[in-house]
């Protein structure tokens, strides 16, 4: 019998997540007594979001928790869930491919699911069953990814505003990048974007004390502020997020602008409130003005479509884990199945 | 015989293809482009063969010998089809723009398909006046010039298309599809930009076939006259591209006002035109 035994985002707050977060699989594994000349196999998935035990054999799912409660000092059971049989196979196949997580159809967390299972191999503790569950697990989860829209589009405002900037540059590592402003949302884009590997990030404020900290710490280069006009000429993308209360740029002075670049397209994208950039500016031929609300717009459209995709890609995940249920009972059973000819053989 | 069922395939390959690249247009699922890429393959060998076949029986009529026949309708249309073709060929398979064939192959398909259905592809001896090596160069230049100009008009459509996706604030699936702005830009302005060359020695090379033929370089003859108004039009393409700073969608305004004129050349003119009309055969 397969068990799991666990607690997410959606039953625990974080902090419970936090505490049991630093107990790895070898700790517990070498506190809780395990049955005897019987077949045991575990693994355990521990993200941001999750904290899950699975496991294979005879062993109470009492145990686990009992330790947990020990070792954390508080009483766990109302965030916990405990899953066995058929439904643990339908529970992991839908974490892998997204379904449970915090962002539907995030990626990541295929990743997270592999490194659980290699992990688990590593300490000799994957046998049959959760060589099968785990590894027919990656694959459901890169299959739903690629028979669905469940990881359509990108869903934070920092990663919209980059692939679009792909759509008018192409590859950024050719971009320069200017960022007007030194605040939290600046130093967010501005890391989102040196991630990216561009070519050069500019940094530019008012205070040249502020710009020159923001840029030491993300191997950026500080620019004056009286030299953002020229550097704007360079720049192929630039960010605004600036507390000023007047418009940095307007309409005539990007008119300018758009002459000194010989027409080579701009990108700019305004996530200030009261805006950096007048709104006519993106009339203009060959610029491409994009402000928060357009952002959040095209996120939420991004979204929108993930989570229209969630009946097909259930449909998908449960019909795979009905499967694998076959296969284990047959199993269990002393037999074999085939999952290509979806009957028992042998 | 042989060669018209070579080309009857070809233009069968060509039309399945162009269906494919239109179901692209529509689903958008790339293995459907790649499908396009490889049918064109296929039925560029297929036009390859037939017009190697159409050059052995040409030259079984003594006076033709060594020339290629391309005096015809039909064989200039096959030519231009192939020319077209063949690029789009290379051009997809080296940017993989997917969406490319939608806007190239049709004009492929439709030279194709007028030679096909509407030129008479039976072969006679050439006039004396046409009876120059210059008809080995002189429209194979030029119609190889037109089957960029193509290709780039093609292009002109995607980077429109891009353009209003990114400039519209709300970016359907296709935008992110297409290329980047810049790429497309940069690959119609390189399609032209080579085309332009081919083009003008195309129309130089007509002039000394002329001087040779009639005794003069220039005539005004319409098609004459509508070949350097392509060439204007081009010429303000680059003009204004390299030295006033247009990009975008202006410049392909005016690359899609000069591949009308191309269109208006090659097929409007043979109404007017005395000297260069496929339609009497001359």
């Amino acid at each position: 019998m397969i068990s799991l035994v666990g607690l997410n985002h959606h039953t625990s707050p974080l902090t419970v997540r936090e505490r049991l977060a630093s107990l790895s699989l070898e700790h517990w594994i070498e506190k809780i007594p395990r049955p005897c000349g019987e077949d045991f196999g575990a693994v355990l998935l521990s993200t941001c979001n999750r904290y899950e035990l699975y496991w294979t054999g005879g062993l109470s799912q009492e145990l686990p928790i009992s330790e947990w409660q020990r070792e954390v000092g508080l009483d766990l059971a109302p965030f916990l869930y405990r899953l066995r049989g058929s439904s643990v196979a339908r529970h992991l196949f839908l974490v892998a491919s997204g379904l449970d997580s915090l962002v539907i159809g995030e990626s990541e967390i295929l990743g997270q699911v592999r490194r659980a299972y290699e992990h688990s191999r590593a300490c000799g503790l994957a046998n049959k069953p959760i060589h099968m569950l785990f590894q027919k697990a990656l694959y459901v989860g890169r299959a739903v990814r690629s028979a669905t829209g469940i990881g359509w589009g990108q869903t934070s405002v920092a990663s919209v505003a980059v692939q679009l900037a792909e759509r008018v540059f192409g590859d950024l590592k050719k971009s320069r990048i200017l960022i007007l402003g030194a605040g939290k949302i600046a130093e967010l884009s501005a890391r989102h974007l040196a991630s990216q590997g561009t070519r050069e990030v500019w940094i530019a404020n008012r205070t040249w004390e502020k710009a020159e900290d923001l840029a030491r710490r993300l191997h950026a280069r500080p620019v004056a502020w009286e030299e953002v006009f020229l550097k704007m000429s360079e720049a192929d993308l630039v960010f605004c997020s600036t507390a000023s209360g007047e418009p940095i740029l307007r309409r005539s002075q990007a008119e300018d602008l758009m002459k000194k670049r010989e027409g080579r397209s701009l990108f700019l994208i305004d996530l200030s409130v009261p805006r950096n950039v007048e709104e006519s500016v993106h009339s203009l031929d060959g610029v491409y003005l994009y402000n928060l609300e357009d952002l959040r717009g095209i996120v939420q459209m991004n979204v929108s479509k993930r989570l229209g995709e969630m009946d097909r890609a259930r449909r998908l995940v449960f019909e795979k884990a009905e499967e694998f249920h076959r296969w284990h009972e047959a199993l269990l059973l002393g037999g074999e199945y085939s999952f290509k000819y979806d009957r028992k053989i042998a | 015989m042989l060669e018209t069922i070579f080309f009857k395939i070809s233009f069968g390959l060509y039309l399945l293809a162009l269906v494919f690249s239109g179901a692209y247009l529509f689903i958008r699922r790339e293995v459907y482009s790649r499908w396009v890429w490889r049918l064109y393959g296929l039925g560029l060998s297929f036009h390859l063969t037939s017009f190697v076949w159409r050059t052995k029986n040409f030259w079984e009529i003594a006076e033709n010998r060594f020339y290629l026949p391309i005096n015809t309708f039909f064989g200039a249309l096959s030519y231009l089809a192939f020319a077209i073709g063949i690029i789009f060929w290379l051009v997809e398979g080296r940017h993989r723009l997917n969406i490319l064939g939608a806007f190239v192959l049709p004009w492929s398909v439709l030279a194709a398909g007028a030679a096909m259905f509407f030129a008479d592809p039976s072969l006679s001896g050439l006039v004396p006046s046409l009876q120059s090596y210059w008809i080995n160069i002189h429209p194979l230049v030029l119609m190889t010039a037109y089957a960029f100009l193509a290709n780039a008009f093609g292009v002109g459509v995607a980077l429109l298309i891009q353009e209003h996706q990114v400039k519209s604030r709300k970016p359907s699936e296709l935008c992110y599809r297409l290329p980047a702005i810049e790429e497309l830009d940069q690959l119609q302005y390189r399609l032209i930009a080579g085309s332009f060359p081919i083009l003008s020695i195309g129309i130089v090379m007509g002039g000394i076939w002329a001087y040779n033929a009639w005794g003069r370089f220039w005539g005004w003859d319409a098609k004459e006259t509508w070949a350097l108004i392509t060439w204007f039009v081009y010429v303000g393409y680059l003009h204004l591209r390299l030295f006033s700073g247009w990009r975008g969608r202006k410049t392909v305004y005016l690359a899609m006002l000069g591949f009308a004129c191309v269109i208006f050349t090659f097929f409007g003119v043979n109404y007017l035109s005395e000297l260069h009309g496929y339609l009497s055969g001359g």
